[in-house]
């Protein structure tokens, strides 16, 4: 370092002073000309910030309906950031004591949330804001009827929400998971498509004739693949009646008949095509948002998926004729009145720590009224929340099955993901264990015992952590209120 | 830089040396501002979380050593330990052995050598998210360009033997995702290239021309002049290359995704510790296994250090 006084540095070099000048120069220019978070925010009003998961066509529908609440407004001004990974971000923020205002989790992620403390809880706000809000918004948009009642809610959109007795969110879109299949394809092998399979034993049948064979024996396509999109590997008994979860949220059911019926069924596919040949045909599948997606590209004739799948069909392959309907169930449990499939939904939840819990729980209450879930429910190609839609909802819906879907929300027989907090390490257990049974490695009965036992340990050990850390305090007791910090 | 309390026991501080080291002080104080608050205050508080039960959302309670005894129990902590050690073992020496080689090969006088030297280094720069990417693709088993290569030996090979050999299905079977992940590892050895080039440049030229004139063989030169000339070098490598191996986690993450793929065959211990943190929200457990972690690393780190003393030659030492 040369130094200020009395310095060896030779041509060129820095004397200490100007260094320090310099940095500092540089740090005031920082202050001065630096970024500026809020240019864009009209003067005067209450930032609301709100995180969600939404990108792309999802994330802009859900964009348009905070610009449109802004345009209403003279008070609160919502700033959207769509982010990836958004429960770790969110975790990480309510801990610190500076979350966003309005948060938007999957529903499978509010239990964790709320069992930990980390949201508020909905009926509070209601109790606290509700009269206020519902009056403006009587005022501003001619509501009759006020967004938080049950009965607008079909019971599983309402429930979705709901844990230990309260409300932890709000839901602002749902799907139901159906089975889509290429009307197509099913022409082309002398199946009716106006007639899909009911019963599992019908969708085998259907998926042996539209499997086909290379000359070199590699498969060209496949009738159905149930690693494909792979989102749901824990999924298979419970289309043959099984469940994961007793009622009461303490045994681990993985094990049961049903679901070892269920995995015996998946391995029965690899062994049918060759575990090999199978395995180099799906390492050939797409992205899911592309073309190349299987199901887009013919190399799958049926697919287990969410709605949100029209989405996709409509900007890659507009002219696919598709149709979806429930999927197929063992035909010992098939009842057509109750078909079985899994509900999903996306919440809005407020944090522990929010800013302004009054002006978020606004901005939620908006998106929740009709035709504001209606035209989300419509972008995402998903269906309705609500227990009444409007003709045009139907008549105008990008997926041509919605009415279908909208069906399955009211299924007694539709389930959740299970309600516990280690739900994603019991999760990660099927995820690795799958790799063994569509491998052929190993029998359903042994792996699905071994994942029985080990999330058994996971419940166990949650159940002890929870008991010495709380007691007898239930979760309403002990939930945060608004105002309450990190 | 030693401080005022370094000077001599008596002597009273020159104010231009106490002027000094208060400069020192400020001048290196965004680094120690830095090193306090993003390592040292964060290190001490994952050894308090370690004995504590801690899941970010909720006050920690403490535990004593319940997540330490805890990681002995788990059964998915073991298995990311053998793949972790498996793969530190591999890539460690493999990744040596090919980067020496690679240095030995452009410091022989290769023409165009600075274009080659820019061709090994390149890889290096590019992201490693962008390169798991690609590597996806060149490892897809039904269109992939390492297959494609495959095939036809594979074709040959089966002729010969008279039975279909097919080409692995490298990241969906569990037998070739390690192998994957290790071959993938090759991908980033430019840095150590670098270095080892630099190192042999650096070799006295002297040494083989006497080697030369004593009759000594090529190879004869490489074991007993190149090796023992760049083993400092050698083992500054290896002890990064041993801490980086035990902390793979960006490029199976996204090769392989949740668990690992199958059987958890690409999961590892910085994916398992991120997967307790961050999804499973069992943040102590996680401070434990940071902790344990950071063990491991300074035993294989002291151990290498102590195998050095027989191998490794300093000149002037």
């Amino acid at each position: 370092m040369s130094g200020g006084r009395g310095g060896q540095g030779g041509v060129g070099a820095v004397s200490r002073r100007a260094a320090l000048g310099g940095l500092g120069a540089a740090a005031v220019a920082y202050a001065v000309l630096g970024p500026r978070g809020a240019r864009d925010v009209p003067p005067g009003r209450v930032v609301i910030d709100y995180w969600e998961k939404w990108t792309g066509q999802e994330g802009r529908a859900m964009q348009s309906i905070v610009d449109e609440f802004n345009a209403t407004q003279d008070r609160i001004f919502v700033r959207y950031f769509s982010m990836s990974t958004i429960e770790q971000k969110a975790m990480v923020s309510i801990a610190g004591g500076d979350p966003p205002d309005v948060l938007g989790l999957w529903s499978f992620a509010t239990p964790t949330f709320a069992e930990s403390a980390g949201l508020l809880a909905m009926d509070d706000l209601n109790d606290a804001f509700g009269t206020e809000i519902a009056a403006d918004f009587r005022a501003r948009y001619g509501d009759t009827r006020w967004v938080f009642d049950p009965e607008r809610y079909t019971k599983p959109a309402w429930d979705f929400c709901r844990y230990k007795g309260l409300s932890w969110g709000a839901v602002s879109t749902c799907s139901s998971m159906a089975l889509y299949y290429n009307r197509g394809l099913f022409r082309e092998v002398g199946l009716d498509p106006d007639r899909p399979p009911r019963t599992i034993e019908e969708m085998d049948e259907a998926s042996e004739r539209l499997t086909s064979f290379g000359g070199d024996g590699r498969v060209e396509r496949a009738g159905f693949v149930h690693r494909e999109p792979g989102w749901w590997d824990w999924i298979w008994g419970h289309f043959f009646g099984g469940t994961l979860l007793s009622s009461d949220g303490r045994r681990a059911l993985a094990g049961s008949a049903e679901n070892v019926r269920g995995y015996e069924w998946l391995q029965s596919y690899p062994e049918r095509i060759g575990r090999t040949r199978l395995l180099a045909f799906q390492s050939g599948f797409g992205n899911y948002n592309s073309l190349q997606q299987p199901f887009l590209a013919g190399q799958v004739g049926m697919v287990l998926h969410g709605p949100f799948l029209a989405n996709v069909i409509q900007l890659f392959r507009p002219d696919l004729d598709y149709a979806a309907v429930p999927f197929p169930v063992a035909s010992s449990i098939y009842d057509p009145a109750a078909p079985i499939a899994l509900l999903e939904a996306d919440t809005l939840c407020i944090p522990r720590g929010c800013k302004h819990p009054r002006e978020a729980f606004e901005f939620v209450s908006f998106v929740q009224r009709s035709e504001v879930l209606e035209r989300l429910a419509s972008a995402h190609a998903k269906p309705s929340p609500l227990a009444e839609v409007s003709d045009s909802f139907v008549r105008t819906h990008l997926n041509r099955s919605i009415a279908m879907h909208n069906g399955l929300m009211g299924s007694p027989r539709a389930f959740v993901k299970p309600q516990t907090r280690v739900w994603p390490q019991y999760e990660s257990e099927f995820i690795a264990g799958m790799g063994a049974m569509w491998d052929l490695r190993v029998g359903a009965a042994e792996e699905l015992r071994g994942i029985e036992a080990r999330a058994q340990v996971l419940l166990d050990d949650a159940a002890l952590r929870h008991e010495r850390r709380y007691g007898d305090r239930t979760l309403a007791e002990r939930r945060p209120r608004a105002g309450s910090g990190a | 830089m030693s401080g005022p309390a370094d000077a001599i026991p008596g002597r009273a501080v020159h104010p231009a040396e106490r002027n000094e080291w208060r400069a020192g002080l400020l001048f290196i104080s965004p680094w120690l501002v830095g090193f306090v608050v993003f390592l040292l205050l964060p290190g001490a508080m994952t050894l308090f979380y370690s004995l504590t039960e801690y899941s970010v959302l909720e006050p920690p309670i403490f535990a004593g050593f319940e997540n330490y005894a805890g990681l002995f129990r788990d059964p998915v902590f073991w298995k990311v330990l053998r793949n972790t050690l498996v793969y530190t073992a591999i890539t460690v020496p493999v990744s040596t052995v090919v980067a020496i080689a690679i240095a030995c090969l452009l410091n022989s006088g290769v023409r165009f050598s600075a274009f080659w030297r820019a061709v090994v280094f390149l890889p290096s720069l590019v992201p490693l998210v962008a390169s798991a990417m690609v590597w996806m693709w060149i490892f897809n088993g039904e269109l992939g360009l390492l297959n494609a290569a495959l095939d036809p030996v594979l074709g040959v090979v089966g002729a010969v033997i008279g039975r279909d050999v097919l080409a692995p299905n490298w990241l969906g079977s569990p037998a070739w995702i390690m192998p994957a992940l290790i071959l993938m590892s090759l991908w980033s050895i430019g840095n150590a290239v670098v270095i080892y080039l630099a190192a042999l440049q650096d070799v006295p030229a002297a040494l083989y021309e006497a080697a030369a004139i004593d009759g000594v063989r090529p190879l004869g030169r490489f074991r007993h002049v190149t090796l023992p000339m760049i083993s400092p070098v050698v083992l500054f490598n290896v002890i990064v290359g041993l801490i980086a191996a035990w902390q793979v986690f960006a490029v199976p993450y996204v090769l392989l995704g949740a668990a690992g793929g199958p059987d958890r065959a690409g999961y590892f211990y910085t994916t398992y510790l991120y997967d307790n943190a961050f999804s499973y929200t069992r943040m102590g457990y996680a401070s434990a296994m940071a902790w344990v972690q950071l063990l491991v690393i300074l035993v294989l780190t002291g151990v290498t250090m102590l195998l050095s003393k027989r191998f490794v030659y300093y000149r002037g030492a």
